[in-house]
């Protein structure tokens, strides 16, 4: 069982990996600017700067990162940006969590007939490429933002829906399994109270990487074109926006590419420090 | 070995004519064709162009067309680059595709390999930290961000390498590194880990027992089973260099299939989209097959069961 217990002995080991602690404080700053600016923010991302000649003008102190061909702080789109690339990342992670452990579950708890019916499909979809899946069903619903949230969640709970069919499959032969049914438990409860919890390390490992992996593909998406285009702000259209420009006014790619680049570093910084955390084999003495 | 490769190869059709059928369904589904960008065009010349292209017939009857023609191996006409076949198009475009993808393969072996070997070899040590900081570093760049770097300092600073098309080996330099950097950090993390798994194994311990020195040991026992995973890896490999040639194909104008795929999609080509994604789904289902086959060749305790 999940215990506050094991929680905190995890939390504990997590903070012995300084990448993890240093990953963690700075997905924390990005999110709290995020969500300060989403109720308060000093400059609108789409406000003209028009009492001055300060369109694409390099970054001053007045505007920290420069401004965009329409005179908009682009600090103040990148911090928009990070709404929306933050969000997009999350919502995939939590759509692949709740879609892809149920399936996995009931295919894995199953066996037999059912998990092969169940996971043929997904084996054969998951061995395609994701960005192709997406552009694909991009074209079929549409490249708004809820287009993208969907091809996004469509795709990435296959990978959450493997992972915990096989965990499932390994737990339900073990004995303690074994004496909760000797014990007349019925399935729900097996599955709730035993093999869940138990399995839930690797996936919350597997879902701290699906949320770097998302925030990927949008803005790769966005970048070449296939994904959300303006007057919507991610980090990827802004990143797009500035590709056009890249010769004579670079910083307009440097400060979202920076942001892309240090927040799925960080993810995936977080996610090897918890897998770390999480396997009782890993001597944290050594990684230190 | 030959009717296992029969075999496989039979069961590779079934997923092609299923992957087909779905792509088919998924794009003539959705509102909106090709010849919608043409606003100015009267409807007779609209309706005179889908007679042309078949369009203009029932779903299941264009379907049946389609698969008719598929089945002679002719993947179509494009709607955009006008009067050249699709089969045309790719058979320039295959090529060289095939050459940056595999020069990034090359690169990403070259590198990823023998960062992951030292990594293990190094566990915990600096050595250890250092490779899996560049290897995280790799997969969490964007190959647009690399590209973009690329072309600003090479390109345009420095001028020193050509930043765009496909004419000389010179154009060839930056795409193959972009186009490497996240295989050669996804097996620079693999041979970690399957050499970290193998460094384990009472064998390697019975090597060293035996008085073999450190580099024997390394290079006759671990690393050749380290390998292993590698090579059948070539499946999820194949498609990081489908996706990243998308992006790589894209900022380097280079006249690739991922680039084709791109326009495509853009230009609502539909036989030009079908077909790109079939060669796509050939190329997977190629290297899953080779990996079948390749595992039972190094592992012999795979063949028992052939």
């Amino acid at each position: 069982m999940a215990s506050q217990g094991s929680f905190k002995y995890v939390a504990g080991r997590l903070a012995k990996i300084p990448q993890a602690v240093l990953a963690l404080t700075l997905i924390g700053l990005i999110c709290l600017v995020a969500i300060a600016s989403a109720l308060q923010l000093p400059l609108s991302p789409y406000a003209y700067d028009q009492t001055s000649t300060l369109y694409l003008a390099g970054p001053s102190a007045q505007h920290w990162m420069g401004t965009d061909e329409l005179g908009r702080d682009l600090c103040a789109r990148v911090i928009y940006g990070a709404q929306l690339s933050i969000a997009i990342g999350l919502t995939t992670a939590g759509v692949a969590f709740v879609i892809g452990t149920v399936y996995g579950a009931i295919a894995g708890y199953c066996g037999g007939k059912i998990d092969t019916l169940m996971m043929r499909g997904v084996d054969l979809a998951y061995s395609l490429p994701d960005l192709l899946v997406m552009i694909l069903i991009g074209v079929l619903i549409g490249r708004g933002t809820f287009g993208i949230l969907l091809a996004l969640g469509l795709v990435s709970w296959m990978g959450t829906a493997r992972l915990t069919r096989a965990q499932f499959l390994q737990l339900k032969n073990e004995e303690f399994v074994e004496a909760a049914r000797a014990q007349g438990q019925d399935h729900l409860s097996i599955i709730w109270k035993h093999l869940f919890p138990n399995a839930l390390g690797p996936i919350i490992v597997a879902l701290t990487f699906t949320v770097p992996s998302a925030i990927l593909s949008e803005s790769t998406l966005s970048f070449i074109g296939l994904g959300l285009s303006p007057p919507a702000c991610s980090w990827g259209t802004l990143a797009s926006d500035g590709w056009r420009s890249l010769r004579a006014h670079p910083h307009l790619i440097f400060f979202p590419s920076l942001f892309i680049f240090a927040t799925v570093l960080s993810f995936n910084f977080l996610g090897d420090g918890l897998r770390d955390a999480l396997d009782p084999r890993t001597r944290l003495s050594k990684l230190k | 070995m030959l009717t296992l490769i029969l075999k496989r190869i039979l069961m590779a059709l079934p997923v092609l004519f299923l992957v087909a059928t779905l792509s088919f369904c998924l794009i003539r589904v959705v509102p909106g064709g090709p010849f919608d960008a043409d606003k100015n065009l009267p409807d007779e010349i609209v309706a005179n162009l889908k007679a042309k292209y078949n369009l203009d017939k029932p779903l299941p009857e264009q379907y049946v067309l389609y698969m008719q023609r598929l089945g002679r191996g002719d993947l179509g006409v494009s709607y955009k680059y006008v009067s050249r076949t699709v089969n045309d198009i790719l058979l320039d475009a295959f090529p060289v595709s095939l050459v940056l993808g595999g020069l990034a393969l090359a690169l990403a072996v070259l590198v990823g390999v023998p960062l992951g070997a030292v990594a293990a070899l190094g566990r915990g040590r600096w050595q250890d930290t250092l490779a899996m900081f560049l290897s995280t570093f790799g997969i969490s760049v964007p190959g647009f961000v690399i590209g973009a770097l690329f072309i600003y300092v090479f390109g345009i600073q420095l001028r020193i390498l050509p930043v765009g098309l496909w004419e000389s080996p010179w154009h060839m330099i930056l795409p193959a590194i972009t186009l490497a950097f996240s295989p050669a950090a996804y097996l620079a993390r693999l041979t970690r880990a399957s050499a970290l798994e193998i460094v384990q194994k009472d064998w390697v311990r019975t090597a060293q027992a035996k008085g073999l020195s450190g580099s024997a040991t390394v290079l006759k026992h671990i690393m050749r089973n380290s390998l292993v995973p590698v090579i059948t890896v070539l499946g999820p490999l194949t498609a990081i260099l489908i996706t990243g040639s998308f992006v790589v194909e894209y900022i380097y104008a280079i006249p690739g299939m991922g680039r084709f795929f791109i326009t495509a999609v853009m230009n609502r080509d539909y036989d030009l989209i079908l077909g790109t994604t079939l060669i796509f789904a050939v190329l997977l289902i190629m290297a899953n097959t080779f990996v079948d086959i390749a595992y039972q060749i190094l592992d012999p305790r795979m063949r028992i069961s052939d």
